[in-house]
């Protein structure tokens, strides 16, 4: 099997700015990819996510700061260096896969590298290689309308890893394959990594997707880098609300600080009080606490209290298969949030859970 | 990028160049009123002598009463036919859709000189058959008048044009429009005036703007049929006035500078309407049940097939039989047949040289046409250089400015500039004549194919490692080809056709066939006049079938 090489090199953005007019599409951001790293650009769209892809392929061109990768500069509008990007040696996978419809399988991959001029033998040789690896070998001479979403989406992929760029760039790839595809086009994405050493920005605005793929994961909003963090360190602990937010359901349950007794805790609107994790705070400031869902427990029948336990009554509740969405009057307010299936919750039931201390996060409530 | 930047400086100076110094000379020459050789004066002698002439004031009248006459008619008969060529569930619809087709590739001289020979005062066929009725003793026809000419337009474009360009609209139209206005107890005639044709009336009102500016182009039909009584539209004027004895260069610069400033607000109302037109209500779902026409079937396929056999058969019948008739429009005298008109012709050495004239005049003007018009296309959709937006209106200039003005522009061009003036006379002249006809079409197909194409396949192949010119030759020309022969053969077809704008530049030495054509119908000599409007029309129907073949579908992006 062919290993492509691994190109030592980070990857790094210092005060890259885009400003269309007045509008700043991203808005100085800094940011490291370290060599051998899978970076996810994840935000909604019109995030600045894909812009930022775009600069660093110099498909854009930024109205500030600079991109440097290993020791080349590939854009510094101080320096006024600018690489184009057919001399910066990426690789790059397109939403729309972007495969040349007038070229067979092979001509498409072969492409990149009979613009660098490589002998015939070795193209062949090269070609088949990597679409051995992707598993593609049997479609080498079919045309490209002739095959399906997936495995135009593994061509791509063959296209931009033939020629071993020294850097990935990833444009929601998956994101026009099904759900059933996409979950496997993860899988050979993660398959891949384990036999190629790839430095690369991943944008995607599913979190799904950036949580399992990447290594890091830097979440844009408003043309600013939010928070960068592995994916399970930002998913448990994120930084502002919208990452909280933004990378999966929470149930928010509003109160004020306490700090009697040298504990951090919160009182419900119901008197309940929470222990957490929570920072300094001045006695009787208004805070949210919060939870995933997936970390609140429940009571059996007739066990005794335990601590941080919230109580309160069904109010509606709607089965979605896997799940209920609920709405609940719990700890004196009213809230959505969701119920495991496998229980048999009735409207009007009683409630009681219990919300552990070190999977709460407390923040300030305007 | 530096070669990019290269290219299009280039590709715009040379078109910019060609485009405007023909206009620019055509304005400044009306203020001339020294004769060529003499020394320059300046005065408005011209300009009096235009604004007082009551033949000039005479033909921008005759222009707008025409322009007036065959739009009123031509509209309403367009705007049905096409609705139910859209919605109905008409029989043979698909073949009369491709019949009307075929008829837009029809030259239009050809055309005309079938009517002619069915409604000659005289020897007119259907005039003819009028007198074998008791108590007539004179056909009742004269395409010689005003309203033949009116006729000459209805018969050759003025329907065709509008119907290819109306039906692909009320075919994008969702159905519940018409389904609602049912459900509210509206019938189809009610829902078809009150729904329908509102809902298309920001498209109709583009077409009907279209259609004016083409009026004021509008050159041959005019030509053949008003010189002979004297009446004068402002092109034809234009014309006469340069091919009289002495010619009056003044006065026909004036008047073409009266023309253009006629068209002006025409052409920025059509522009503004034209960027308007996503308003038009187009769903994306474009649902479109078809419409049943019930008892209505019958007359409806009657009434549209009769308007098909007027634009094409009827016409092409008539030239066949005058071809081939010893004396036109005698069918008693003995032995009427003949292929004389035919031997004739092909034995005459100035036919011959034409069909070289024009099939050079053709391929040079597709070839060229090929290589810039595909760059201007690729410049103006593609780039962000600054003079993009110039290069557009300089490339759509041509479609505003009347083909006979263009041509005196250029023959003051090639006349005046002595650098040039080895060029007149010659087919370079008449194939830059030519491109310069079809530039705005053969931009738009290109423009059009270009827009489909995604420009991520472009950044894939930069990504890839390919220079500009590198994308250009391995990704956007292949991508293009279909597009690229189908401008080729377009070009060909309408400048092999070319009257007016090939008209002022084209000598003795390089007349082109219709040009010859044209000369034998304002002589009157209908026999080889139909020999030779038969060969054009089996040179255009085959190469636009093949056109066809490659899958142009005008109207469609338009």
């Amino acid at each position: 099997m062919t290993s492509v090489a691994t190109h030592e090199g980070a990857l790094s953005l210092r005060g890259l700015t885009k400003r269309f007019a007045a509008f700043a599409a991203v808005d100085g951001i800094d940011l490291e990819v370290r060599p051998g790293q899978l970076m996810a650009l994840l935000g909604p769209s019109g995030c600045g996510k894909t812009t930022t892809l775009r600069m660093v392929a110099g498909l854009e061109q930024p109205t500030g700061g600079e991109i440097c990768f290993g020791n080349s500069t590939f854009v510094s509008t101080a320096d006024e260096i600018e690489v184009s990007t057919h001399r910066r040696n990426i690789g790059m996978v397109f939403q729309s896969y972007a495969l040349w419809p007038h070229m067979t399988v092979f001509q498409n991959v072969a492409y990149p590298l009979s613009v660098r001029k490589v002998a015939s033998a070795e193209i062949k040789r090269r070609v088949c290689a990597v679409l051995e690896l992707m598993e593609l070998g049997a479609l080498i001479d079919k045309t490209i309308p002739q095959l399906s979403g997936g495995q135009q989406q593994r061509v791509a992929l063959a296209r931009a890893l033939v020629y071993e760029p020294s850097l990935m760039l990833f444009d929601e790839p998956f994101s026009n394959l099904d759900v059933h595809l996409r979950a496997q086009m993860r899988m050979e994405l993660k398959r891949l990594r384990r036999k190629v050493t790839m430095t690369g920005l991943f944008v995607t605005h599913d979190q799904a997707e950036a949580l399992s793929v990447a290594d890091s994961i830097a979440i844009m909003h408003g043309g600013r880098i939010q928070q960068v963090g592995a994916p399970q360190d930002i998913y448990k602990r994120p930084a502002t609300k919208f990452v909280r937010d933004f990378l999966g359901r929470v149930l928010s349950l509003h109160g004020s600080y306490d700090a009697a007794g040298g504990e951090a805790r919160v009182r419900l609107a119901d008197g309940t009080m929470l222990s957490c994790d929570a920072p300094e705070s001045n006695p009787g400031s208004r805070v949210e606490v919060s939870i995933r869902p997936e970390f609140v427990k429940f009571y059996e029948d007739g066990e005794p209290a335990r601590a941080n336990t919230v109580t309160g009554t069904i109010e509606e509740l709607l089965f979605t298969g896997d799940r209920f969405e609920t709405r609940l009057h719990l700890g004196g307010e009213h809230v959505f949030t969701e119920l495991p299936a496998g229980r048999p919750w009735h409207e009007g039931d009683a409630i009681r859970l219990e919300l552990p201390m070190a999977a709460l996060s407390v923040w300030p409530d305007k | 990028m530096e070669t990019q930047r290269l290219l299009f400086a280039i590709v715009l100076l040379t078109t910019a160049f060609l485009v405007l110094l023909p206009v620019v000379l055509l304005i400044s020459y009306s203020f001339v009123e020294s004769l060529p050789g003499q020394p320059l004066n300046l005065g408005f002698d011209a300009w009096r002598h235009a604004v007082e002439s009551p033949l000039i004031m005479g033909s921008l009248v005759n222009s707008v009463l025409l322009l007036l006459s065959t739009h009123s008619i031509s509209l309403p008969v367009a705007v049905v036919i096409a609705w139910v060529l859209a919605r109905t569930d008409l029989p043979f619809r698909n073949g009369f859709e491709f019949m009307f087709w075929i008829s837009f590739f029809m030259p239009t001289l050809s055309i005309l000189m079938g009517w002619i020979l069915c409604l000659d005062p005289e020897y007119g066929l259907l005039n003819k058959l009028f007198e074998l009725l008791p108590f007539v003793d004179k056909g009742p026809f004269n395409i010689f008048s005003f309203w033949g000419i009116v006729w000459g337009h209805l018969a050759t474009h003025a329907i065709t044009i509008k119907v290819m360009l109306l039906t692909p609209i009320f075919r994008n139209i969702d159905s519940s429009f018409e389904e609602a206005s049912a459900i509210c107890g509206a019938n189809r005639v009610t829902t078809l005036i009150r729904v329908m044709v509102p809902a298309v009336t920001p498209a109709i009102l583009a077409i009907t703007l279209i259609a004016m500016i083409r009026a004021m182009q509008s050159f041959e039909i005019e030509m053949v049929l008003g010189s002979p009584i004297r009446l004068y539209v402002y092109s034809t004027l234009v014309y006469s006035l340069i091919e009289q004895e002495p010619p009056d260069f003044g006065a026909a610069s004036a008047l073409a500078t009266i023309g253009l400033g006629c068209l002006l607000p025409l052409i920025f109302a059509q522009r503004w309407v034209g960027l308007r037109r996503q308003y038009v209500s187009v769903s994306g779902r474009m649902k479109s049940a078809s419409v049943r026409l019930g008892p209505w079937r019958t007359p409806v396929f009657l009434a549209i097939c009769t308007v098909v056999l007027i634009l094409t058969v009827i016409p092409i019948v008539f030239l066949g039989l005058t071809s081939t008739m010893k004396l036109f429009g005698f069918f008693n005298i003995p032995e009427p047949w003949t292929w004389g008109h035919w031997a004739t012709v092909f034995a005459d050495e100035s036919f011959r040289q034409s069909v070289i004239n024009t099939l050079q005049m053709s391929a040079g003007a597709a070839l060229v046409a090929i290589v810039l018009l595909s760059l201007i296309a690729y410049f103006s959709v593609r780039s962000s250089f600054k003079g993009r937006s110039l290069l557009d209106f300089v490339s759509w200039l041509p479609a505003a400015v009347p083909g006979v003005l263009f041509s005196l522009g250029l023959l003051y061009a090639f006349l005046e500039i002595p650098l040039f003036r080895p060029l007149y006379g010659s087919m370079a002249l008449m194939i830059i004549a030519a491109v310069m006809g079809s530039m705005t079409l053969g931009t738009q197909i290109f423009k059009s194919a270009m827009l489909q194409l995604s420009r991520d396949i472009e950044e894939a192949s930069a990504v890839s490692g390919a220079t500009w010119l590198r994308t250009f030759r391995s990704v956007v020309l292949p991508i293009v080809v279909p597009t690229v022969l189908l401008v080729g053969i377009t070009i060909f077809i309408t400048a092999a056709r070319e009257i007016a704008s090939v008209s002022l530049v084209a000598t003795g030495g390089t007349k082109t066939l219709s040009l010859l054509q044209l000369d034998y119908m304002v002589q009157g000599r209908y026999g080889p006049a139909a020999v030779i409007s038969f060969i054009v029309i089996l040179m255009s129907t085959g190469l636009a079938l093949a056109a066809r073949a490659l899958g142009l579908r005008i109207g469609l992006k338009n």
